[in-house]
């Protein structure tokens, strides 16, 4: 069988877990809903609260979704997968979930708020969306304790969404790419190229870590891998 | 079915040592398993059984030593390991799939092994809500799925009834008569002919201030 193959099959069991979570996603939906609602009546930069709060959502699934398999994956390493094809699976379910979330949750914003330009607003919340997964995900790797990755992520989104944009560590935190693009949407002059190259490079390195956390934890020794297994390319 | 000959090693552990931070969980311990034969891995709580199993199945580094094992293995752990919200059908499909096995292969190779474990075949109930000794079948089936030479099962029984016990130790004659080589973490035996060989482990000597038997 080959990889994309294994790769289906864990897609469709990430796709019937998430699905089956629906009362946790559900919560998780309303909480960004619930910040925006809760400042847009008056605060003009409602959109940017509510857009960075999806985080919350997206970053608190993958969180689930990475700490629910942490027993099981080293189990189906062991059967035949490898590490990159778990991890490759579950970043496609909940980029897909959340690439769907931000725009629902883009709509509803234009539709209120009106920003200055639409365009970049819903690329503001996409782009939450692409950092948000692998964010959740390395603090699922990295983070053993539901409770401890939580609150990792409740601060790291808290601070994006207090702390003064111009500020040093602003820059630093996962966010800070989107965030320019949703205040870009209210008409603030921003580098648009700058701002998405800053999110994507963002997310390319916390797939990374994550992926070299989950290489670490899930290696087995060279007895036990299986034999008969196709080369991934 | 199987290749393993009764005198070949399926699995060979030599002098393996493990320490968890200063602690000597196992020292020097070695341990060997043919095709066809079955080893208990006895010993009371705490002198590293379940840790010489997760070494012993490649998931684990010991500090010192060498293990080398033919074939595939198949693997239990003590613990289900198992994703609370797919039913068990869905279990084999995902397993299956590592394994190289088509959905329709997998269900069908596995509905089989759960029908021999008395376990309620088709049952939707997603793993999350079956009952202890329901999940430990489930745990031990996956182990068994794709036709493994080598089963490495920790405590496999935990949470069966007296007639799933039963019948597991007449599956356990069985793996035996087929070639297997299986190593069972186990601290009750139905009789001593159950087994070929009883291998104990005892608290290494640098902990317990005694000497290794």
């Amino acid at each position: 069988m080959s990889w994309t193959e294994r790769v289906r099959a864990a897609v469709q069991v990430e796709g019937q877990q998430l699905c089956r979570r629906w009362r946790a996603l559900l919560l998780l939906t309303v909480l960004p809903l619930a910040f925006y609602f809760a400042s847009s009546g008056h605060n003009p930069q409602a959109p940017v609260i509510g857009g960075i709060a999806l985080a919350f959502s997206l970053a608190g699934a993958a969180i689930f979704a990475s700490l629910a398999a942490r027993a099981v994956d080293h189990r189906l390493v062991l059967s035949g997968y490898r590490p990159i094809e778990l991890l490759l699976a579950r970043l496609l379910v909940l980029e897909g979930y959340g690439t769907a979330v931000a725009i629902a949750f883009s709509a509803v914003m234009i539709a209120k708020s009106d920003p200055a330009r639409p365009g970049l607003l819903i690329t503001g919340v996409v782009l939450v969306g692409i950092v948000a997964v692998p964010f959740g995900l390395m603090l699922g790797a990295l983070l053993p304790s539901e409770l401890e990755a939580v609150l990792v992520m409740i601060g790291a989104v808290g601070i994006q969404l207090t702390v003064d944009q111009m500020a040093r560590v602003a820059k630093l935190l996962p966010f800070w790419g989107p965030r320019q693009l949703l205040e870009g949407a209210l008409g603030t002059p921003i580098s648009t190229a700058h701002a998405v190259e800053t999110g994507l490079a963002y997310a390319a390195v916390l797939l990374a870590i994550t992926f070299a956390l989950a290489n670490r934890r899930l290696r087995i020794a060279s007895h036990a891998r299986p034999t008969v297994q196709p080369p991934i390319a | 079915m199987m290749d393993a000959s009764p005198s070949r090693a399926a699995l060979e552990a030599n002098r393996i040592s493990k320490q968890y931070r200063r602690k000597q969980v196992l020292e020097h311990v070695s341990l060997r398993v043919s095709g066809g034969e079955v080893v208990a891995l006895v010993g009371e709580n705490g002198s590293g059984k379940t840790t010489m199993m997760r070494i012993c199945v490649g998931l684990l580094r010991p500090d010192e030593g060498t293990v080398h094992a033919a074939g595939q293995i198949g693997y239990c752990p003590q613990q289900p390991a198992l994703l609370d919200l797919l039913s068990a059908e869905e279990h084999l499909m995902l397993f299956g799939a590592a394994l190289g096995l088509p959905p329709a292969v997998a269900i069908e190779t596995g509905r089989a092994i759960l029908s021999d474990l008395r376990f309620r075949v088709g049952d939707p109930t997603h793993a999350g809500e079956l009952s202890g000794g329901s999940r430990q079948k489930l745990n031990l089936a996956l182990a068994l799925l794709g036709d493994p030479s080598l089963l490495m099962l920790d405590e496999p029984y935990q949470g069966f009834d007296h007639g799933s016990w039963v019948s597991f130790w007449e599956h356990v004659a069985t793996w035996r008569t087929q070639g297997r080589a299986t190593l069972i973490v186990t601290h009750v035996l139905p009789d001593p002919t159950a087994v070929d060989r009883v291998v104990e482990l005892t608290v290494p000597a640098s902990v317990s201030g005694g000497k290794p038997r």
